[in-house]
């Protein structure tokens, strides 16, 4: 018991003790605000489907063009079936965390489709699903920024 | 020493219950022995179907085991199957109704499939050649007891209202008997004599084609080969719709081109036609692989016609052309357009 409190001991304590004090130190992180998603400019389509046949192959999707802009606004160039068929406005259903995205044509009723929006190759990508013609018909189309 | 072993074998012969039970479930044979239905029926008509059955479950010494009894029908999706499909069962193991099998119910011993996605991938289109069709599937209302090496002479009456789409149509049905315990699994080693595997745990009955005439739709042949198909079978002016022809059917005038062209004619909601004939890369359908005899274009309606703002395309008739349009082939080879009506089902 004596031996205990020998020097060697007592330093081996000190730095047990030390240790442990560091190791349970509570690291606060200030929760940082998730980044609004920003998807103005311009999309062209690389991968479309329907029904899950590729439609890449099958017809010319190279002119095609979805235009976001920051105000809310998109426009389609040399369009061809999509989620809304003329120009008109787009919102999600949360900025910060969005799920679905709105796209209301000028004139037209609002149509929903889910918001996907994965990082892949250094790059986001879009990727739509919807049924322009017959509601069994699915088309899936993935965009990139130009 | 003597109480660990006895723990130990009480154990081992628990598990071996549990081991027996999973896997002797075992149906013997389960066979559609006739099924008489008239071989052609008009559009909306109650169509009385009867399948006789010969069933034989066999699981050692679990008995009784109750299990739904289980009929799935391959039919036109257009026909709604699910609302127009009633089915009584009666024989040997008392009597009683039918009913639809929830959506969304995992076939057992298929890795989680669905009982359609299951059934598409066994038995495919039934010899059809037209995917448009679906499985509807029913099953029993109660688990029907069955004893082991009882030998049962059922019965399934269906009434089908056919053809709620107002098409006429050829088809193949097909009808699959099988139980809510075993799914559409095959087991070599304990097949009956005489039945094999097909006719285990579950049994196929695919009809000669059956004709359905009236309606005011149009004709849809899903037994006989046809010169053009239309990819997807229902859509409207704002699909992307494929047409392909094949050449290889019959001795047509374009027998042997290396391009052929479409020429269509396109009546708008407001009764307008727009034609479209000319040999340009946008009518030209693309033949794969090369000298193969299948063309295809694939199109947007709405651009392909150019409808005007608020202007819908509801049908096109067409041709298939050789490259300066002097050679036209149309419906059956012969000097009628194609026909096509855009609608959903």
């Amino acid at each position: 018991m004596d031996n205990f409190f020998k020097i060697g001991h007592a330093y081996l304590l000190i730095g047990l003790i030390t240790l442990g004090l560091a190791s349970c130190k509570v690291d606060r992180v200030l929760p940082s605000a998730e980044s609004v998603k920003d998807i103005s400019g311009s999309w062209k389509v690389i991968k479309a489907s329907r029904n899950g046949t590729d439609l890449i192959p099958l017809i010319d999707y190279s002119q095609f063009r979805v235009k976001f802009d920051a105000k809310g606004a998109y426009t389609l160039v040399n369009p061809l079936p999509f989620v809304a068929s003329k120009d008109g406005k787009y919102a999600f259903d949360d900025p910060n965390y969005p799920f679905k995205i709105t796209f209301t044509a000028n004139g037209g009723t609002p149509v929903s489709t889910a918001f996907n929006y994965p990082v892949s190759g250094g790059a986001r990508q879009l990727t739509l699903t919807f049924s322009p013609g017959c509601t069994l018909n699915n088309y899936v189309y993935t965009l990139v920024k130009e | 020493m003597r109480t660990r072993l006895h723990i130990k074998g009480k154990y081992l012969w628990r598990c071996c219950t549990l081991i027996l039970l999973g896997v002797v479930l075992a149906f013997c044979h389960t066979k559609i022995s006739s099924l008489t239905m008239p071989p052609s029926a008009t559009v909306g008509e109650i169509v009385p179907i009867k399948l006789t059955l010969d069933v034989k479950p066999g699981f050692g010494d679990f008995n009784p085991h109750v299990s739904n009894f289980i009929m799935a029908v391959l039919m036109p999706k257009g026909w709604k199957g699910r609302q127009n499909m009633t089915a009584t069962y009666g024989g040997g193991k008392g009597e009683g109704n039918m009913v639809f099998m929830p959506a969304g119910t995992i076939c057992p011993n298929s890795n989680g499939l669905t009982w359609e996605v299951a059934l598409r991938e066994k038995f495919g289109l039934a010899g059809n050649l037209i995917d448009d069709l679906e499985w509807v599937v029913m099953q029993t209302d109660v688990g029907i007891k069955y004893i082991s090496n009882e030998e049962i002479t059922a019965n399934i009456d269906v009434k089908l209202k056919v053809a709620a789409d107002d098409n006429p149509t050829m088809v193949k049905l097909s009808f699959v008997v099988a139980n809510s315990s075993d799914g559409l699994t095959e087991n070599p080693s304990t097949t009956d004599a005489g039945y094999g595997v097909t006719a285990q745990y579950y049994n196929q009955f695919t009809t000669s084609c059956f004709s359905v005439t009236g309606g005011s739709g149009d004709m849809v042949d899903f037994c006989n080969p046809q010169l053009t198909t239309i990819d997807p079978p229902k859509s409207l002016d704002n699909d992307i719709v494929t047409i392909a022809y094949n050449d290889n059917l019959t001795n047509t005038a374009l027998k042997g081109s290396q391009v052929v062209y479409l020429c269509a004619t396109g009546t708008t909601s407001d009764g307008k036609t727009i034609t479209v004939c000319e040999q340009t890369d946008k009518t030209r359908m693309v033949q794969s692989p090369a000298g193969s005899g299948f063309y295809k274009l694939t199109f947007w309606p709405k651009k392909f016609f150019s409808a005007a703002d608020g202007q819908t395309i509801a049908s096109m008739t067409y041709f298939v052309t050789n490259a300066d349009g002097s050679i036209k082939v149309g419906y059956g080879n012969s000097a009628a357009p194609f026909t096509f009506r855009f609608r959903c089902p």
